[in-house]
């Protein structure tokens, strides 16, 4: 069965992850049978300047260049800055498939208008950390972390934008998550994150539809492949997950 | 042949489980491949008094005792644990141990937790300690219980070196503080075999017989540690290690009927 990976991330100069090398994507990804991975470098936990951004992009573009047809690379975007139009078009032009945002803003906060909008001019998805944690402590942490409140708020600003919410499996409450985001019909759901419960994804495709689902890892590769192997879906569900929908994201802007 | 030495039972107050009984269990485990289970009730995680899950435990897995070894729950910061554990043992049929440290209110070094640690050892039993229940991130607000640190298990096996350990749920153990001569298995559930490899790190610094087999069924879904083994680029006679024998040595060598 392929599979597009719709959430995974590359080394770079400002992440470093744990692996030695990126080589290691592309053996986990043969060993488990994914076929491409959309990836990005974002920068957490502090508001980056627009040189670190475009350091991570060049680090994600060598990546696609290295690995071509396996790695496709979002453009990681911390909005606020006049350039960050000029950065996702010169991502754009060199073969990125579509935007990361990270928690810098919340995903309706007025200065993210202008790349959604770009985002649906350029008919590309735009992939966004998120989340609903459920401390105090943690939320200290990510103020600013949209969850799928903030998706629903963006999503009736912008219903024509393709928004994918990160991480269902690694966002804190996932039927918070899931119950929310009944209310936001244009907003994908990724399955990614290291949590693996039982019946997660099929509370996702009975409450949002399987067609708002798309297969990702986020690095858990082995649990990102297994939760949709093991949920119980029809094969067919599983193949729209797994890569169909994604690929539909995909051709939106090949056929544009 | 599969062992999985981290299986449940029972209700969880904070989120639905399903294929939560102990014929759904084996039907799932029929259904992987996986012969034998260590299961725990987790209704006892929570109760004040947790014998009545043990009684419950033991009632539910006796149609299924070729396939299920039960494992008891006890708190030794409650009364009377001392006869709870006799009765697990002598009546109930229970085999083995499973502590909440972090839901129960204390640490492995207590001196009480040390008088029940050392009780199970000489009756022959293994322990287990789940690092974790739920992920901390999408917890309850009345689940207040914190991950068990790493500290806690290096200090363990210090002062209990006659003990036989599984560690379930557990990541980011540092293997060169974990003796390689201590009697213990680590639980991959939580560890990968792709990408990071930290299945083939604590290989590289324990040898390949401190680790098992293990989903967190019902809690989790089992095919990202059946795919594990699967994707394992280690000799086979390591993976059958992690598959069943370590689990089978350890559970043989306290009769827990592996």
């Amino acid at each position: 069965m392929t599979k597009i990976d719709c959430h995974m991330h590359v080394k770079g100069h400002h992440q470093k992850w744990s692996w030695d090398d990126d080589d290691r994507i592309i053996e986990a990804a043969d060993r488990l049978g994914i076929d491409v991975l959309c990836a990005s470098i974002p920068i957490a936990y502090r508001m980056p300047t627009m040189d670190e951004v475009r350091e991570c992009n060049d680090d994600v573009l060598s990546a696609m260049r290295r690995y071509p047809g396996r790695i496709l690379g979002y453009c990681y975007i911390c909005p606020g800055y006049q350039a960050a139009i000029d950065e996702v078009s010169r991502c754009l032009d060199q073969g990125m498939i579509g935007i990361k945002l990270y928690h810098q803003y919340k995903i309706w906060d007025p200065a993210v208008h202008v790349i959604l909008e770009k985002a649906i001019a350029e008919q590309v998805p735009v992939l966004m950390h998120a989340g609903y944690l459920t401390t105090k402590e943690q939320w200290a942490r990510q103020p600013k972390m949209s969850h799928a409140g903030d998706f629903v708020q963006a999503a009736r600003l912008y219903p024509e934008a393709m928004l994918i919410e990160a991480h269902v499996g690694g966002g804190g409450d996932w039927e918070w998550t899931i119950k929310q985001l009944r209310d936001a019909p244009s907003v994908y759901l990724d399955t990614s994150g290291s949590v693996i419960d039982e019946g997660m994804i099929e509370m996702a495709a009975r409450e949002l539809g399987v067609e708002r689902l798309l297969f990702g890892t986020d690095m858990t590769m082995e649990g990102g492949v297994g939760k949709i192997l093991g949920a119980e879906l029809p094969a067919s569900d599983k193949e729209r997950v797994f890569w169909q929908n994604m690929q539909a994201i995909l051709d939106r802007r090949r056929a544009s | 042949m599969l062992i999985d030495v981290n299986t449940y039972i029972g209700h969880w107050p904070f989120r639905q489980l399903r294929h939560n009984t102990a014929e759904a269990l084996v039907r799932r485990m029929d259904d992987r491949g996986i012969g034998l289970a260590v299961v725990a009730s987790i209704d006892g995680i929570l109760y004040k008094n947790v014998h009545p899950a043990n009684e419950s435990l033991s009632t539910q897995v006796q149609p299924f005792r070729d396939r299920l070894i039960p494992f008891a729950t006890l708190n030794p910061t409650y009364p009377g644990w001392q006869e709870d554990l006799r009765r697990c043992a002598e009546e109930l049929g229970l085999s083995g141990l499973r502590l909440y440290p972090h839901y129960h209110g204390y640490r492995l070094g207590d001196p009480e937790a040390l008088d029940l640690i050392h009780a199970a050892t000489e009756l022959g039993w293994a322990i287990q300690v789940p690092m974790r229940v739920v992920d901390r991130r999408q917890r309850h607000k009345w689940d207040l219980a914190e991950d068990l640190a790493p500290e806690d298990i290096y200090t363990a096996l210090a002062q209990c070196p006659e003990t036989r350990w599984m560690w379930l749920n557990s990541l980011g153990l540092d293997g060169t503080r974990l003796p390689a001569e201590a009697q213990f298995l680590v639980e991959i559930s939580r560890m990968t075999a792709v990408l990071q490899r930290t299945i083939q790190a604590l290989i590289e610094t324990t040898g390949p017989g401190h680790l098992a087999f293990g989903t967190g069924m019902p809690f989790k879904v089992p095919e990202p540690a059946l795919l594990k083994l699967e994707v394992l680029d280690v000799p086979p006679n390591v993976v059958e290690r992690i598959a069943w024998r370590n689990a089978s040595e350890m559970l043989r060598a306290g009769n827990q009927g592996a």
